[in-house]
């Protein structure tokens, strides 16, 4: 080699270890990983005390600024196990000088540059952003409490939303193997204690196993017997059921395990179990392809906040693939979902059972209002895809409401039609109250105007589910 | 420069109506507290202090490429970007400089390691070669700085240290979008145009 080309070689060589060079400090590592606490537990508990009552007045002003939360129930329709009145109305508050109609029909770029769409259509915050996790509703920790003595009571934060806008406790469970016996819950709440009294004779022994491990508890990130837990005493943990009540949801809510600094993590309102079977894909974000999967790495997830070096201090409980995990999916995989006596076996009504005006729901659901492109009848209202709303088109970015970041949604999983009239709040995060809400939000998200006959003839069609 | 005027706007409507409250297992074990539970003004941790130190090392490199590419840059959209970014930075250095003051957290006022070797890529680079590599190096500084402001929200213990990063974040992300636009424009790679109506020239 010539000596001018060994130096352009080792001017190359220089180039290239200077470009390699480039951005060798990364980011602080707790962007990405739970950091340990400074503190020790009794001073981090006296300070998460004395914070308790701010942190929730500040998210009732935030609740009270965006919904109207009264108490104003349907007094013709109940959920399906007829313990609570579905809440009618909408519920998000609209923008000064604005109606419904006026609003649907600005541009995504004017609403932006106005700042004009309404805050209840905006992402929800947790309670605590910056400490997040698991938090559950009173009834639940009542119960479980009363049950197993096991506390569920967090010292730093308490549930925000007004019971009337969460679903029927306990709900009714109804079994793909035995239809002819309708709601198998009794009307309690299923437990660890419980469980085998009530299911024995109805589930095989493979699903009582499956079953018995959904409610027995493994640590989780604020359950735990560590100094970093926000439970008084050192806990056993939680039980996925926990959240889950009876296969569907008491609407405890958590943050996304998916998404990373923990001010951008959106939360995560609990989805129902009902239906499992027909679910292609699992998990808001993830996408995950099997039940299996998804029952596996929950461990690692929902209990962990996707950080498995937590998770392995903590006290990470690891089911065994093909045992224990394939069993926890037979008895998820059995759930049904709440009967729908309008429907005809490919999910569309029956004109015989129906009325007009839930009639004229349907045709706008599979028409003018597109609900029905993603939202698929004959599949259990699902396409087992994930689809990105852009709500960013119609707010600007990077605002932080009680200490979350409001980034775009991204992609997010179709969620399943089937008995929804249980499951309130809607949307991913619960950010909206109401059925009315999630048609006013479709309506202006996918830009289809409909009157108000036809709004009100979509609630009426999706009360039929 | 009216492109620019939202920038302002979402500045002003991106102050946080409540205080933050954060986890209190991050607290500096020695916080002086106001009340049960509130640190006291211009009480700091680990966290805040690293996020000044490299919030400011980030502030720096983004007037310093800033005023070499509004002369250096051969496109008009990337001059004005860059002025932007001076004009921009230099409000935000400053502010950034009096809460460092108060809580008494030292700066760095020469450029760190990693942006001494992007100055120094910029600097071989010419013409529309450099517009590109200009534009690529602020699209990775906006993100870091976008994740570090988020970071800061959460993780910090100086409440005004933590409102300047959730006033900072909006515009930040701003910055971003634009950037990103830019660069779609000069090199065809994909953007998402979610503030289309704000780069139309």
């Amino acid at each position: 080699m010539s000596p001018l080309k060994l130096i352009a070689l080792s001017c190359l060589v220089t180039a290239s270890a200077v470009s390699l060079a480039a951005f060798s400090d990364p980011l602080p590592p707790d962007l990405t990983y739970r950091p340990l606490p400074t503190q020790p537990f009794s001073s981090v508990k006296a300070n998460d005390e004395a914070q308790k009552p701010k942190v929730m007045e500040r998210q009732q002003t935030l609740l009270n600024q965006r919904y109207d939360l009264s108490d104003k129930a349907m007094s013709n329709v109940s959920m399906s196990g007829g313990m609570k009145k579905v809440q009618e109305g909408v519920r998000v508050k609209l923008p000064d000088g604005v109606t419904w109609e006026s609003l649907a029909d600005m541009s995504p770029d004017e609403i932006r540059d106005k700042n004009l769409l309404p805050d209840g259509f905006k992402p929800l915050p947790h309670v605590k952003q910056a400490t997040g996790g698991q938090v559950f509703p009173q009834k639940q920790i009542d119960e479980i409490g009363k049950q197993e003595a096991r506390d569920l009571k967090r010292f730093d934060v308490d549930f925000d939303l007004p019971d009337h806008l969460t679903p029927e406790f306990p709900p009714p469970i109804f079994l793909t193997t035995h239809p002819e016996l309708g709601d198998v819950s009794r009307g309690q709440l299923l437990t660890i204690r419980n469980f085998y009294e009530y299911m024995n004779g109805i589930i095989t022994p493979v699903q009582m196993e499956g079953l018995r491990l959904l409610l027995t508890p493994f640590p989780q990130e604020e359950f735990n017997q560590t100094e970093d837990r926000k439970v008084a005493q050192q806990s056993m943990g939680v039980a996925c059921l926990d959240c889950h009540s009876n296969f569907n949801t008491n609407a405890a809510f958590h943050l996304t395990p998916d998404v990373r600094p923990q001010a951008s993590r959106f939360r995560l309102d609990t989805t129902s179990l009902r239906g499992m079977f027909n679910q292609q894909i699992h998990g808001s974000k993830r996408s995950l392809r099997s039940v299996e999967d998804f029952t596996e790495f929950e461990q690692r997830t929902a209990y962990f906040n996707g950080d498995h070096v937590s998770a392995t201090r903590k006290g990470v409980n690891l089911p065994d693939r093909p045992n224990q995990v394939a069993m926890m999916a037979q008895m998820q995989n059995i759930i049904d979902f709440p009967p729908a006596p309008k429907l005809d076996p490919l999910g569309r009504l029956d004109p015989a059972k129906a009325s007009e005006q839930e009639l004229m729901g349907e045709r706008v659901f599979l028409g003018k209002g597109r609900c029905g492109e993603c939202h698929i009848p004959q599949t259990s209202f699902l396409d087992n895809n994930m689809h990105d709303l852009r709500l960013e088109r119609f707010y600007n970015v990077g605002y932080s409401a009680n200490d979350q970041v409001a980034i775009p949604d991204g992609p997010i999983k179709t969620f399943t039609l089937r008995g929804i009239k249980d499951t309130p709040p809607y949307l991913h995060d619960g950010r909206l109250l109401t059925l009315a809400d999630t048609v006013e939000y479709f309506n202006l998200v996918l830009g289809v105007k409909l009157t108000q006959d036809e709004k009100n003839a979509l609630v009426a069609y999706m009360l039929t589910l | 420069m009216n492109r620019f005027l939202p920038v302002a706007l979402a500045l002003m409507i991106g102050s946080p109506a409540f205080a933050q409250i954060g986890n209190p297992a991050g607290l500096a074990p020695d916080t002086k507290m106001q009340e049960p539970g509130v640190p006291a003004p211009h009480q700091t941790n680990n966290q805040d202090r690293l996020f000044a130190q490299l919030a400011a090392a980030g502030g720096l490199a983004e007037v310093e490429f800033g005023k070499f590419a509004s002369t250096k840059a051969t496109t008009a959209s990337v001059k004005e970007f860059a002025q932007a970014m001076v004009n921009d930075h230099t409000d935000a250095n400053s502010k950034l400089k009096e809460l460092a003051d108060a809580a008494k957290i030292p700066l760095p006022d020469t450029l760190d390691a990693d942006h001494r070797v992007i100055r120094q890529d910029l600097e071989k680079a010419e013409g529309k070669a450099f517009d590109i590599a200009y534009m690529r190096s602020q699209i990775i500084d906006h993100q870091k700085m976008a994740q570090l402001l988020a970071w800061e929200l959460n993780s910090g213990e100086d409440a005004e240290m933590q409102r300047y990063a959730a006033a900072t974040l909006p515009k930040v992300m701003h910055h971003l979008r634009m950037a990103q636009n830019i660069a779609s424009e000069l090199t065809g790679q994909g953007s998402r145009e979610v503030v289309a109506s704000q780069t139309k020239k």
